[in-house]
């Protein structure tokens, strides 16, 4: 994960929280929480090399496929459910959004945006756009259900989540005035606190 | 790799879980590798339903290697160069420890019918009796498949300070329905031979052989995968040549007579019959309240529980019980599914994401 980003996500989180990162990769993310921020975290991933990572990272971690397993994680009392780059890899990401706010109070969710300037560009060169948060071919990528930021945020006011916080950055990872005045274009990717 | 065997002498009485008591008991032992000076590097290893403390290494000439010698050795995944590791005979088996073929002090006879109910939580009773004897006051890692995993669950729960780690492999929390009527079958089967008499066959000099046989050969399937047996044998026509008996046709009937009378040859059936209801009782549970989530919460050890996709016996659902129940209790845990072409048995070969897995989990740090 990029360090603003990062930053941000970290900020977010409350000291001592219980939190459940869905799509954890390596459990680096929950790694450096524990560290600065004392939290009790799980990380969800089904990829063997990503949970290696985490098992060596000392990270707890579950094996199993989010599409199938996020309903099972309502009833542990999780404070914060993290969902970083991974709701586009998911087969069912309506159903996963609805799942995940009740799994936890509040949700980081962050999303590569598609409506970006540069794929837009690609696309209009004719081709399936690549970019740093997008760098797979089209015929790698686990990408299933990708949306821009216009999209997702009316994903969120049909069914009425909360969105508390969110933040626009570019593909350097940095706010700016063209991201926040026009972040459907200028942003390359997008971090919400959901609650 | 250092290999030491030796027989240990408990001396004072233990009583059990069931509130009898043995007057006095006998480890047959097994340790690899070297204790280091702050007696931080232990790991012990705990033997499943028909195991034994012989783990790892070959002890005599023709001798078999160790049931687990493809994970335990030098430069292996528990890496006998960095641990020392502690294998053992449980109590009521029998391969050196006491149990139903040892003598009772009292009649002079061995025990066995008469001897004792064991548990699962007496097991670790009688390991943490080895542990102090060792002078080791915490585990690195306590570790096992099957019943061998429910002792490290269980080391977890009765001695949360005594160890660090547990790898709970191809284990539940407790055994399922079906698992227990396979075990009666198996006992029924066992008790029906009519060299049994009542489970004091020593003493009228026979071995009830064709039971425990017979027992075995439907514990074999079990322990196997559907897809692993018929890649196997298939319906390969057995040769005629290396039947073991007239009526064989396929290869696989002749396989399961092998295994059975190898296993009737060097198994007790009063062992058998012990350590089958040691794992159908085995509920730590069941002392909380029935409630799962209760029971782990002392927990300070962290787990790793894994199950492997073929494994019919003990499927996937059993370990993710746990980690689902240790999530709610808020301890460290780690769920891993591993693809295993053995079915059950997968728990006890080496295979690339398992080594990696439990070796990052053993060095993996708090």
């Amino acid at each position: 994960m990029d360090k603003i980003l990062q930053t941000i996500v970290i900020d977010w989180i409350p000291d001592k929280a219980k939190v459940v990162d869905f799509g954890c990769g390596d459990g680096a993310l929950l790694k450096i929480l524990a560290e600065e921020k004392s939290i009790l975290g799980y990380g969800v991933e089904n990829d063997p090399v990503k949970i290696n990572g985490c098992i060596k990272n000392g990270v707890p971690v579950i094996q199993q496929d989010i599409d199938e397993c996020i309903q099972h994680y309502r009833d542990m009392d999780f404070d914060v459910a993290i969902m970083a780059s991974s709701i586009q890899c998911l087969k069912k990401p309506r159903n996963a959004m609805q799942n995940i706010l009740k799994v936890a109070n509040e949700c980081v969710i962050t999303l590569p945006n598609f409506g970006n300037w540069e794929l837009r560009a690609g696309l209009l060169r004719g081709k399936m756009p690549s970019s740093v948060q997008l760098p797979a071919k089209w015929y790698e990528t686990k990408n299933l259900h990708l949306c821009t930021i216009v999209d997702f945020e009316e994903l969120c006011n049909e069914e009425s989540f909360n969105i508390k916080k969110k933040v626009y950055l570019n593909n350097k990872g940095a706010s700016s005035w063209l991201t926040n005045t026009f972040p459907n274009l200028f942003a390359a990717e997008a971090v919400y606190l959901i609650g | 790799m250092n290999v030491v065997s030796k027989k240990i002498l408990f001396n004072e009485p233990l009583t059990l879980g069931s509130g009898e008591m043995l007057p006095g008991f006998e480890l047959m032992t097994e340790t690899y590798g070297e204790l280091n000076q702050e007696k931080s590097n232990a790991v012990l290893v705990c033997h499943a339903f028909s195991g034994n403390h012989h783990a790892a290494g070959i002890k005599e000439e023709n001798a078999k290697p160790g049931w687990w010698d493809e994970l335990i050795g030098d430069g292996k995944t528990i890496d006998t160069e960095k641990y020392f590791i502690v294998s053992l005979n449980n109590i009521g088996g029998c391969h050196g420890s006491t149990g139903p073929t040892s003598i009772s002090p009292k009649t002079e006879q061995a025990f066995g019918a008469g001897f004792p109910e064991v548990s699962v939580s007496d097991w670790v009773e009688t390991q943490k009796l080895l542990a102090d004897h060792l002078e080791i006051d915490c585990w690195e890692m306590v570790v096992g498949g099957s019943l061998g995993g429910m002792q490290a669950l269980q080391w977890a729960i009765s001695y949360p300070d005594k160890i660090k780690k547990a790898a709970i492999i191809a284990a539940s929390s407790k055994i399922s329905t079906q698992n227990i009527a396979l075990n009666e079958v198996a006992r029924e089967i066992i008790k029906k031979d009519e060299c049994f008499h009542n489970g004091d066959y020593l003493s009228h000099g026979e071995t009830p052989s064709k039971g425990l046989k017979a027992a075995r050969m439907l514990g074999h399937i079990t322990y196997l995968s559907e897809s692993n047996m018929s890649k196997r044998f298939g319906r390969k026509l057995q040769d005629p040549l290396t039947k073991m008996d007239a009526d064989i046709n396929y290869e696989v009937e002749n396989y399961l007579q092998y295994k059975g009378e190898q296993f009737a040859k060097t198994f007790d059936a009063n062992s058998y019959i012990l350590m089958t209801k040691a794992m159908d009782s085995f509920d730590p549970a069941k002392n909380f309240d029935h409630d799962l989530v209760k029971c782990l919460k002392s927990i300070q050890a962290k787990l790793l529980i894994a199950s492997f996709d073929s494994d019919w016996l003990f499927p996937k659902e059993y370990g993710l019980d746990i980690q689902m129940s240790a999530i709610k209790a808020g301890i460290d845990s780690t769920y891993i599914e591993l693809n295993g072409e053995y079915g059950h048995d997968s728990f006890l070969f080496y295979s690339n994401d398992y080594s990696v897995a439990l070796k990052n989990f053993l060095n993996s740090n708090g």
